[in-house]
């Protein structure tokens, strides 16, 4: 709270733009809930301004995308369809859940049972009038026969139906207090009952898409009649698809784009002296990195190894060298600091040498060599970080061996299969989310293979828990027993990092995802 | 003459035709499958094989290879995996897109080099000869993205006098098009100038030793014209074939001058293919790609022939 009370001084007194002040509360993780009641009346009074073509160019499509709901995978697609489609449940700054499409919610004690009451008066570009049915469809279209990657996530609907026009209710065949994020999640987008046609979408968003070449541009157009008040203010937006850093940052500094993501963590230092230019942190909610072990492969097994392994990783080192410090230490799990229920209570892990060198020595190993798989398939400096890893463990005396393998077909042949491995993980839509996908029994991509029932049956208590100081309590000690006993090195979270033209407006941090959870093209305008 | 010209073609032909075998068997031992490469971090076995089967990836790979090799006979490329798009009419324009690319830094780079060649030639190791070889060594010694980006840092972000974005739109002019994409058709020009100019200046003057060229100065001719006249036509072949091979490079192999510049030519389609594992894409961009590099070289072979003076005139 020290740190929180010094920025908010600092913004007091208005050396702070408002912008650093959201980023530097972020950054402490005091949680950005309270920051935009204490700044009401000052910056964010100005109300936006409509006109202008605003144009994007982003990073995450490619020349094999599509607008089908069930094959979104990355940035561009996912930004896309918010322009033109609503969502069920949209997130506010700090990541909790409000109403999109679904204005309200209730449920019954064991939130086994649901009831969602749908806005009324929304309508789709082509006039139609949104209902109960629409939602119906568009999340039946994710359930059932379908490749839809959000398939596991509705897995828990037993039953889904129409109370009336404009009320669903949802049975769950167990209770889940964090579903209305579950619907929240980016496959589910709304289109009226019975559509098919992807190549051109009809939704109820502030846009209408005018062109779409898969892995170059997407065109929108103002719709102007937007039910979200004081949102979709440009009279036209473009999303250019700029796969190469370097030519992303290239065209922002010489105007031909107005807005950028995922910036160049070595080179932003420069960018942020720009004048002309507007960067925005998001601290620790990007990427999670981890080396991944299975605890049920030799000599992984060895709980001991395991904490060696977490003591010998230099976290601090990794992410001044690789990430430039644009990331923070991970706690050997994949929740972020931005998540309401963070185990703030469990310390940090540090770099150890000594205890690493103790708990291998009673692993009992000898001068065993252990092998760690990595790739620029995994993520982008994966080998660096191996490397640094490798160069870290030398001082307590434990060597690995950093076997550099294919980026082709990593995801496949390597993933999941080998002993000891770099994987990275994305932002889960919950707590319960993320210790489900990736620790619990069930999931198919539990990559440590970590199955330990007395934590599943830990999260389940969580997950029907309606009292949030409870849940609390729970994840708090799920997230104890994974950084304790698992097979994961989490050792960074890195931020996300976008770039802005000074004219663009509302670009805030978001908890969720950067360029204001890919919304920015409805949240933003031009000064 | 005819005849060599005949079975030039014949054999372009069935060199295509035995790519097109090994394009399909390369792409069926790429590692992973086109359906975990779509679905990704979110693939469960379940949908999977329902993904699979979707597809048709779960028939013989010689079913596969047959039907598509007809339809491509016919004109019809597939539909893409990922977005159930028809082939043909997404790589057209990325194609057209890729041979305007070439073709302009081809208008720029042909002449200069073959004339700055012949220069080259007419001064022997004078100041000139050497000043043109080492401006055009040192072009071709840095890698492409370095001239790229020293190009975009100058010219489009310090003085802003071209875009650093070259993307161009089916709604642009010609005239607009053409400044657009100035950046990587300067840059694809020195990429290949080098090897064109260094052709041309050692097979003129390898041409210079010959006794009809002797001959040619005894009648009392200056040495540009002695080169022009009778040492060109004679070194012509293996600078068209070197021009081909650079025009071939020029279609074929600009994915990171694609990259840099974000132009949407058929190479960043062929990587985004490959990574998705998206195989009616990928082999149509194969099979474009042979074509133009077998079409490119038989046309050489054939000009060649047509071009040299003992050919044209048999005895």
């Amino acid at each position: 709270m020290e740190e929180y009370n010094k920025l908010k001084h600092m913004f007091d007194k208005g050396t702070l733009s408002r912008r650093d002040f959201m980023s530097g509360v972020a950054m402490i993780g005091a949680g950005m809930a309270v920051a935009p009641s204490l700044l009401s009346g000052t910056a964010q009074a100005a109300a936006p301004k409509v006109g202008g073509t605003f144009r994007i160019g982003m990073e995450g499509g490619s020349a094999t995308d599509s607008l089908d709901p069930r094959t979104y995978s990355d940035s561009v697609m996912i930004a896309a369809s918010l322009c033109v489609m609503n969502g069920l449940v949209e997130f506010d700054q700090s990541g909790k859940p409000t109403g999109e499409l679904l204005e309200s919610w209730e449920a019954k004690p064991g939130a086994k049972e649901w009831v969602f009451n749908v806005r009324k008066g929304v309508k789709f570009s082509n006039g139609k009038t949104l209902t109960a049915d629409d939602i119906l469809y568009s999340i039946a279209i994710h359930r059932g026969e379908t490749k839809s990657p959000a398939k596991g996530i509705l897995k828990q609907i037993t039953e889904i139906k129409k109370v009336n026009e404009n009320q669903i209710a949802v049975t769950l065949e167990a209770g889940n207090a964090d579903f209305p994020v579950i619907l929240g999640d980016y496959h589910i987008v709304v289109v009226p009952d019975g559509f098919t046609d992807w190549q051109k979408p009809i939704g109820t968003g502030g846009y209408t898409l005018e062109s779409f070449e898969p892995g170059v541009r997407l065109v929108f157009k103002r719709r102007g009649d937007y039910w979200k008040a004081g949102r979709a203010n440009f009279d036209m937006v473009e999303i250019r698809n700029i796969q190469d850093p370097a030519a992303r940052t290239a065209a922002l500094q010489s105007g031909q784009v107005d807005a950028i993501n995922r910036l160049d963590p070595r080179t932003v230092n420069l960018l942020m002296k720009d004048k002309k230019l507007n960067v925005v942190r998001t601290k620790g909610t990007g990427n999670r990195f981890c080396f991944v072990s299975r605890v049920t492969d030799k000599p992984f097994d060895n709980k001991d190894l395991r904490l060696a392994l977490k003591y010998g990783i230099d976290r601090e080192k990794i992410i001044s060298q690789v990430y430039n410090g644009f990331a923070t230490p991970g706690n050997d799990h994949t929740l972020d600091a931005l998540n309401p229920f963070y185990n703030t209570a469990m310390p940090q892990r540090k770099y150890d040498p000594d205890k690493a060198a103790f708990h291998f020595k009673k692993a009992g190993l000898g001068d065993a060599k252990i092998e760690l798989q990595a790739s620029e398939g995994a993520w982008g400096s994966a080998v660096d970080c191996a490397t640094l890893f490798q160069e870290s463990l030398k001082k307590a005396k434990i060597n690995l061996d950093v076997k550099k393998v294919s980026a082709d077909g990593y995801w496949d042949n390597v993933w999941l299969k080998v002993p000891f491995c770099a994987v990275y993980w994305g932002r889960r839509l919950s707590a319960d989310q993320t210790f489900t996908q990736v620790y619990g029994s069930g999931s198919d991509w539990n990559d440590s293979n970590w199955r330990v029932p007395e934590f599943d049956k830990l999260i389940g208590e969580a997950r029907a828990e309606l009292d949030e100081k409870k849940r609390k309590e729970l994840y708090f000690h799920a997230q104890e027993m994974i950084s304790e006993d698992g097979g994961m090195i989490c050792f960074a979270i890195t931020d996300y990092l976008d770039g802005y033209a000074k004219n663009v407006m509302g670009a805030d941090p978001h908890a969720r995802y950067d360029m204001n959870d890919d919304r920015i093209a409805e949240k933003g305008w031009f000064a | 003459m005819l005849k060599t010209i005949a079975i030039r073609i014949v054999l372009g032909i069935i060199t295509l035709w035995a790519v097109s075998v090994l394009i399909f068997a390369a792409t069926e031992v790429l590692p992973g499958d086109v359906a975990s490469a779509i679905l990704g971090q979110g693939a469960t076995p379940e949908t999977l094989a329902v993904f699979r089967h979707e597809l048709g990836l779960d028939r013989p790979a010689y079913v596969r290879y047959l039907e598509w090799f007809f339809n491509a006979l016919h004109g019809d490329l597939g539909i893409a995996m990922t977005n159930k798009r028809v082939i043909v009419e997404v790589i057209t324009p990325r194609f057209m897109n890729t041979l305007f690319l070439a073709g302009y830094a081809a208008l720029i780079a042909v002449p200069t080099s073959v004339v700055l060649g012949i220069i080259a030639a007419i001064n022997e190791g004078k100041f000139i000869d050497r000043f043109v070889n080492i401006l055009s060594l040192m072009t071709i010694s840095v890698p492409e993205f370095f001239i790229a980006y020293v190009l975009i840092l100058y010219l489009a972000v310090q003085f802003e006098i071209f875009p650093s974005l070259s993307t161009v739109f089916p709604e642009m002019g010609f005239a607009e098009k053409i400044y657009t994409t100035a950046l990587p058709a300067f840059t694809l020009t020195m990429l290949v100038m080098a090897h064109m100019l260094r052709m041309t200046r050692t097979s003129v003057l390898s041409i210079m030793s010959q006794p009809y060229i002797e001959m040619a100065f005894l009648k009392g001719l200056t040495r540009s014209q002695v080169i022009v006249r009778h040492a060109l036509p004679n070194a012509a072949a293996p600078i068209i074939s070197v021009i081909a091979l650079n025009l071939a490079y020029l279609i074929v192999g600009v994915v990171v001058i694609e990259v840099v510049f974000v132009y949407p030519g058929v190479g960043q389609f062929m990587v985004d293919g490959v990574t998705k594992r998206d195989l009616p894409v990928v082999q149509a961009c194969g099979l474009i790609f042979a074509g133009a590099f077998v079409g490119l070289n038989t046309v050489a072979d054939v000009l060649a022939i047509m071009v040299n003076p003992r050919l044209r005139h048999p005895r």
